[in-house]
């Protein structure tokens, strides 16, 4: 990126992207004082080219790079994948390899909100126990990743057709005491953090994003919620076993960093609702229907599914030609999107320079999902 | 103003508008296509917007139909109230393309259009800033995504 030119009252500042809070990405501020008067962010260090890998990979070899876009988070980037494939090539799905994406899906977004939320309570400063705490607690999560699909992170388990492999032995009642251990830990962050007067003072009124402005800005996910509008495809679109499952879409009114928190929070415990249900009433029967190795598309389809991932709306557009590849894989990734909210929000409230950290981190970028 | 469905979208687009539009599809539920014609692409854009409440930006991005010897530029919009996803497509000249900027609408097509340029070489025409996004500042490799890119011997 060639840098703007920079107005002679204020201080051009380049944050990153060598810096331990900036992450992989660069973001230059400029600053009149203490108080920032626009956001730059720089993107692009993490470039990888995935469309263009997934172009040059069979349909079932595609599921392993892009999995490497949010590495927290793999599972639900998967499934938008995966069932992108499954339309395009018009393969069925039974129905408790349906269950089963969902269980390991809510799994994977506590994961990933576990860590969203132990960097923005490092970003406020007070803390620094809270992000060794959560790391601990997503062990729990871990093992039983490592139980049922034989790795701790980037499992590729879904393929397209249903789950690689079923339920072991005995993982229903080891979901549910996880469920049991996360639900009392969860209390303990609330207690701890939420209700920190500390805490809430550096949360509080910062970044505020209106509603009108996360809709027009096009944010999406908990930043999205954080606003006050109630949109997640899980609710709009259900896949997977959505449908059946019972869960509230949690939305927050005030649009401040605190509100985006709350959000990320109160998820986790419909999530833990969710794996517990799936627990109890998961149908019998096959988990996945036979596809060939290297299937083969049908000229000029075209088929666009979307997820919701920890981060926000996921969507994976594929084209097909006919051939053993996807023609063009086109992906809208959720942290682009939250990017240039973060880019405008200096605009649309008053940010200080020692709250940036907070304001950026409040949007739960993941820097591998924005450059793809 | 009362939100319309992916049926009443697509009919009353085509009574009333159709000298905006190319075509316009339902392709399954929730997933609405309309492929405009380029010089009426910003008449449209704003009649989406501002009639039929569009007002929600998700992303866009292209797709380099080589043997055709054209691309697409799609814009994927949604409406807070309908919730089905409107897909609005315009069709380049591979050998001419650009079209009009789409920022003055929706703000945040701004790093989609900037990472469309750069990927596949469509000019947007009065886009505020447009400058490399993904790539290194002074990459001179040619267009990556488009289908005649052969990735050899490029130092960035």
């Amino acid at each position: 990126m060639s840098e703007p030119e920079v107005k002679p009252e204020v201080m051009r500042i380049s944050w990153g992207p060598q810096h331990p809070m900036s992450g992989q990405t660069r973001i230059l501020i400029d600053v009149d004082g203490e108080v920032v008067r626009r956001i730059i962010a720089d993107i692009g260090f993490t470039h990888r080219g995935i469309e263009k890998i997934l172009e040059n990979r069979t349909f079932i070899q595609g599921i392993v790079p892009i999995e490497r876009m949010v590495m927290a988070d793999t599972a639900n980037i998967a499934l938008g994948y995966v069932q992108a494939v499954e339309e395009a090539l018009g393969i069925e799905v039974p129905e408790r390899a349906k269950w089963i994406r969902s269980l390991i899906c809510e799994m994977g977004r506590i994961n990933s909100h576990l860590y969203a939320f132990g960097l923005q309570v490092e970003c406020t400063g007070y803390f620094p126990a809270v992000f060794l705490w959560t790391t601990v607690d997503r062990e729990v999560l871990l093992d039983l990743f490592e139980k049922l699909t034989g790795a701790r992170w980037s499992y590729s388990f879904f393929i397209p057709g249903g789950v690689r492999a079923d339920l072991p032995e005995g993982f229903r009642d080891e979901v549910k005491r996880a469920v049991k251990y996360l639900r009392r830990r969860f209390q303990d962050y609330w207690d701890a953090m939420v209700e920190n007067p500390l805490f809430e003072m550096r949360n509080r009124g910062v970044g505020v994003l209106s509603r009108e402005d996360a809709i027009r800005l096009g944010a999406t996910g908990p930043v999205l919620r954080g606003s006050g509008v109630d949109m997640d495809v899980r609710k709009d679109e259900p896949y997977a076993a959505y449908g059946d499952l019972d869960f509230k879409v949690i939305t927050e009114k005030e649009g401040d960093c605190l509100a985006r928190l709350k959000v990320r929070f109160h998820e986790i415990e419909q999530s833990l609702n969710i794996m517990e249900q799936i627990a109890d009433e998961i149908p019998g029967g096959p988990v996945r229907t036979k596809v060939p190795l290297f299937p083969r598309s049908k000229p000029g389809v075209e088929a666009l599914s979307r997820v919701e991932t920890s981060r926000g709306e996921l969507g994976v557009h594929i084209f097909t030609d006919g051939g053993l590849k996807p023609y063009r894989v086109k992906i809208n990734s959720p942290t682009l999107r939250n990017m240039y909210v973060f880019e405008r929000l200096a605009e649309l409230d008053r940010v200080l320079v020692a709250d940036l950290p907070v304001v950026l981190y409040s949007i739960d970028p993941w820097y591998l999902d924005c450059d793809r | 103003m009362p939100a319309r469905s992916e049926e009443e979208l697509v009919e009353e687009l085509k009574r009333e508008h159709p000298e905006l539009l190319v075509e316009a599809v339902i392709h399954r539920s929730k997933r609405v296509s309309i492929v405009a014609k380029r010089e009426k692409i910003l008449e449209l854009a704003r009649l989406l917007r501002d009639k039929y409440g569009f007002t929600h930006p998700v992303s866009a991005g292209a797709v380099d139909y080589i043997k055709e010897g054209r691309m697409q530029m799609i814009y994927y919009l949604m409406n807070p109230e309908t919730r089905f996803m409107l897909m609005l497509r315009v069709d380049l000249p591979r050998d001419d393309p650009r079209m009009p900027s789409m920022t003055e609408i929706w703000n945040a097509m701004n790093f989609h259009e900037r990472e469309a340029w750069e990927m596949f070489g469509i000019n947007f025409e009065g886009h505020p800033n447009l400058t490399h996004l993904l790539l290194p500042p002074d990459w001179r490799g040619g267009y990556p995504l488009r289908k005649d890119f052969r990735g050899e011997g490029i130092r960035p």
